[in-house]
């Protein structure tokens, strides 16, 4: 029996004299008490550090942030060393310019990393395990969000050092850098969200490749098509314009007619805020309804 | 104690589990046993809360699996021995489980030694055999020292020894008290360690016992082989014998060898051999769940 006071066992200690003298454990009871809210949110540390050993012992958690470094590093360097100047306005790049361009693609990874968070755990099975393990499915989404956003700040902050490193190494002057601080406090807020939005679309894509793939394609393809065609009133509030305005760059679909209704960038962080919370609750709604496979 | 109390799961308009009741007692291991597409595996899947049944529920000494505080403390289960990481080691992968139920990191160190993975613990699982996800699969099962153990087809993979191991491990787990539930198609494998058997075609509860009761509705018959058939037959007829006669066999019914020899010898009959041929339980449960199978070979 389960009940505390009637143990089901007395205690064989463990041999180890090969695989086939070994015992399995020893049954004890185990405290029965049912489960409620307040039980559910004192699970959540547990939660965030199995989600936190998940991602730190993938080869791939190390190769994103690689990926990350090389990518910042790369584009501020071509930019400095290739494109030097504004093609809109001829002025040339500075420092506090170029150090924010590589973000927009860090974001973007850091999306694709998000949606791995679930989609891989699909994909593997190991889905079902942490479901029966933790009944209050919305705790598992809790800490691989807590667990994503850091992932994003770092990669932000991994990011735009690079990005500052690439722009100098390229040789550009340093520029008016007052603002820098807050356009790397906007683009961390943005990169730190990324994998939280991603996470809400993996929750509701569920399959790996379809998740990254659809990211991407809005990302580089379908957002600027809207906004070539669509009106400037209404494509600002797509998630990516959200994106780039919080990094105060201009992405390949904007025009100067887009430029000149774009949202500041309170609205735009209040905006991708948004996305991610209705990404994260409309995924965390499909977790419930659907069967963990 | 387990209660199943009329699980009953739809697909569409295909009944997957209908109306299951049964209960799986605590210091023994019990057999969950049906044909391909029985519900097996539907129903473990809703033993553990990953599907949502229609209706009914499972309960375990009174609380339901959703319910549960820590359920890995209280159930642990197999239920796909693939379901990891191949990018992962194992201990990480075990040490990911441990973290999320509050289990101290050092039972991810025993239950590798109890399921003898300790010299494979750092190696990624992408390149471990099934039976070695099996044994990983059952050492996460056992990291909360669970009291009840669910495990659906855990000998799939695993050699001969491994087989055994699991054998006496799991014979071993119930007699310390523990509730052992165990889906498989290895019946014979299933029959030298089973006490109880819960017996499932087409959704429904076919059979809920102890093995012996199943066994004993084998049929029973001796079969003599003799040059007298049709005389032997009217002898044992004679007697309220059932008797069939099949080429130069005699295949009698509710007697013994012993009996049946003792008639031929009383008449001077020549008899080649006598044998008690008796069902085994694969056979009295291929009858069982014979009309309930989904899939068989023409």
């Amino acid at each position: 029996m389960l009940t505390a006071t009637t143990p089901i066992a007395t205690h064989v200690p463990h041999q180890h004299h090969g695989a086939n003298a070994m015992t399995l454990t020893t049954v004890h009871p185990a405290p029965r008490l049912s489960r409620d809210r307040a039980h559910d949110l004192a699970t959540l540390p547990s939660a965030v550090r199995s989600e936190w050993i998940k991602l730190r012992t993938l080869r791939s958690t190390p190769a994103v942030l690689g990926l990350t470094v090389a990518i910042g590093l790369l584009l501020s360097w071509t930019i400095a060393t290739f494109v030097k100047t504004d093609p809109d306005t001829n002025e040339v790049f500075t420092v506090a310019q170029a150090f924010i361009f590589s973000t927009w693609l860090t974001t973007v990874l850091a999306i694709v990393m998000g949606t791995l968070l679930y989609t891989s755990e699909v994909q593997h099975g190991t889905l079902a395990g942490a479901v029966s393990a933790q009944p209050a499915r919305w705790v598992l989404v809790a800490a691989k969000a807590v667990v994503g956003a850091g992932l994003g700040l770092v990669m932000g902050v991994i990011g735009m050092a690079s990005g500052l490193a690439g722009a100098v190494l390229g040789g550009l002057g340093a520029g008016d850098t007052s603002g820098m601080a807050a356009t790397a406090a906007w683009g961390l807020m943005l990169v730190t969200l990324a994998p939280v939005f991603g996470l809400g679309v993996g929750l509701v894509i569920r399959h790996s490749a379809a998740a990254a793939s659809t990211v991407l394609v809005w990302a580089l393809v379908v957002e600027n098509l809207i906004k070539g065609f669509g009106p400037a009133k209404v494509t600002r509030f797509l998630p990516f314009s959200a994106a780039t305005g919080l990094l105060g760059i201009k992405s390949a679909g904007d025009s100067a007619k887009t430029m000149a209704v774009a949202l500041g960038r309170l609205q735009d962080g209040l905006l991708f805020s948004g996305y991610t919370l209705a990404a994260v609750a409309i995924g965390t709604v499909s977790m419930y309804r659907r069967e963990t496979n | 104690m387990i209660n199943v109390s009329t699980l009953t799961k739809h697909y569409g308009d295909r009944v997957a589990v209908d109306d299951l009741t049964f209960d799986v007692a605590p210091g023994r291991v019990t057999g969950f046993v049906g044909p391909n597409g029985a519900g097996k595996s539907t129903t473990m899947r809703m033993m553990v809360g990953l599907t949502r049944p229609d209706r009914g529920d499972v309960r375990y000494d009174g609380v339901s699996y959703a319910r549960l505080r820590r359920p890995a403390r209280v159930v642990g289960s197999v239920l796909d021995p693939r379901s990891m990481h191949p990018g992962r080691t194992a201990r990480n992968h075990l040490l990911a489980a441990a973290a999320l139920s509050d289990i101290p990191a050092r039972r991810v160190g025993e239950v590798l030694g109890e399921v003898g993975l300790e010299s494979a613990a750092d190696q990624r699982t992408g390149g471990f055999s099934l039976g070695m996800r099996q044994r990983l699969a059952l050492a996460g099962a056992l990291l909360g020292e669970p009291q009840v153990l669910l495990l659906d087809e855990p000998s799939n993979g695993l050699d001969p020894d491994g087989i055994r191991w699991l054998r006496n491990s799991l014979s071993g787990f119930a007699a310390r008290g523990g509730t052992v539930f165990v889906s498989s198609h290895l019946i014979a494998e299933l029959a030298m360690f089973a006490h109880d058997l819960v017996v499932v075609g087409g959704g429904r509860l076919i059979a809920a016992e102890p093995i012996d009761a199943t066994l004993a509705r084998g049929d029973s018959a001796v079969v003599v082989r003799t040059v007298h058939t049709d005389e032997l037959a009217r002898l044992l007829d004679r007697r309220g014998i059932t008797v069939e006669v099949e080429a130069d066999r005699l295949v009698a019914r509710d007697t013994t060898s012993a009996a049946v020899s003792a008639i031929a010898f009383e008449h001077r009959l020549q008899v080649i051999d006598v044998t008690e041929r008796t069902q085994s339980l694969e056979e009295i449960l291929i009858d069982l769940t014979g009309a309930s199978a989904e899939f068989a070979a023409a």
